[in-house]
C-alpha cells in the first residue's frame, strides 16, 4: 500500500477541509492511499453530523466529491470519502454477510440473493465471494441497484 | 464564517468551471431559509447533474448544514447573469 499523497488527493483534502469549516464543525481528515484510490475518512464527534439519516450526508459528499474530482484520479481509480469510518463498518458487514450466503449456498446447494445492491456494493460482494472456493456470483435485474445471487458452481 | 451559505459556496466552487461566478445568496422567508446558488449558464447541468443527482446532493449537505442551526433550508440553483 502506498501512502504518499497525490497532487489530486491534496486538492480532494483541502475542499474536505474547506467543507468542514464552512460547516462549522471540529473534525479531522485522514487520508490513506489504497491501489483503488484515495480513501479519506472524517474524524471527530461533531463528523457524527454527516452519519444522520442513515447516511444520506456522506452519500451526498461522496458524489459532489466524485463529479469535481474523478476526472483529476487515474481511470482505474476511486476516491472513497468516509466519515468515523461509517462506510468502512457497513462494507466490513456486507462482505461478512456476503461469505456466510456463499457458505449457505455451498451446503445447501440453494441460490442465495443479496440486494438490492448499488455497483460499488456489488463489487464488494463479488470479491467477497470469489474468496469462497465453489461459489460463483451473478448480478440480476436491471438499472442502478440489482440483485447479487450466489449459486453453487456446477 | 460558518453557515448553509458557505457550504453551499464551497461544494459550487468545487463542482463548477468558473467558479468565479458562483455567487450564492441567502434569505429568510418566515421559517425557511433560501439559498440561491447563481452559476455561470454553462455549468447549470453541472450543478445539476444527471437526473439531478448533483443539485439532489447539494440540497442534503445543504439541510445538513441548516440541521446545525435549526434553519429549514430550501436551495434554488439558477443561472447567473
Amino acid at each position: 500500500m502506498d501512502t504518499k499523497p497525490t497532487t489530486s488527493t491534496a486538492s480532494i483534502l483541502d475542499f474536505l477541509n474547506r467543507f468542514i469549516a464552512a460547516l462549522g464543525i471540529t473534525a479531522a481528515v485522514s487520508v490513506e492511499e489504497s491501489a483503488d484510490g484515495p480513501r479519506l475518512n472524517l474524524t471527530g464527534d461533531e463528523a457524527e453530523l454527516l452519519v444522520r439519516h442513515r447516511g444520506e450526508p456522506l452519500k451526498a459528499l461522496q458524489h459532489v466529491v466524485d463529479m469535481a474530482f474523478s476526472r483529476s484520479l487515474p481511470d482505474d481509480t476511486r476516491v472513497f470519502v468516509d466519515a468515523l469510518e461509517y462506510r468502512k463498518g457497513k462494507d466490513i458487514e456486507l462482505r461478512h454477510m456476503a461469505k456466510f450466503l456463499a457458505e449457505k449456498a455451498k451446503q445447501t446447494g440453494l441460490d442465495q440473493q443479496l440486494g438490492p445492491l448499488n455497483p460499488y456494493e456489488r463489487r464488494l460482494v463479488h470479491m467477497a465471494v470469489a474468496e469462497v472456493p465453489g461459489v460463483t456470483t451473478e448480478s440480476i435485474g436491471d438499472a442502478f441497484s440489482k440483485t447479487v445471487l450466489i449459486s453453487l458452481r456446477k | 464564517m460558518p453557515g448553509v451559505r458557505e457550504v453551499v459556496e464551497v461544494m459550487a466552487k468545487a463542482l463548477a468551471d468558473q467558479p468565479n461566478d458562483v455567487r450564492v445568496t441567502e434569505s429568510q422567508h418566515k421559517h425557511m431559509t433560501v439559498i440561491e446558488l447563481f452559476v455561470a449558464p454553462g455549468d447549470l447541468g453541472k450543478l445539476i447533474g444527471r437526473q439531478g443527482r448533483t443539485a439532489a446532493a447539494l440540497r442534503t449537505l445543504a439541510s445538513s448544514a441548516g440541521e446545525r442551526e435549526g434553519k429549514q433550508v430550501t436551495l434554488e440553483i439558477r443561472e447567473g447573469r
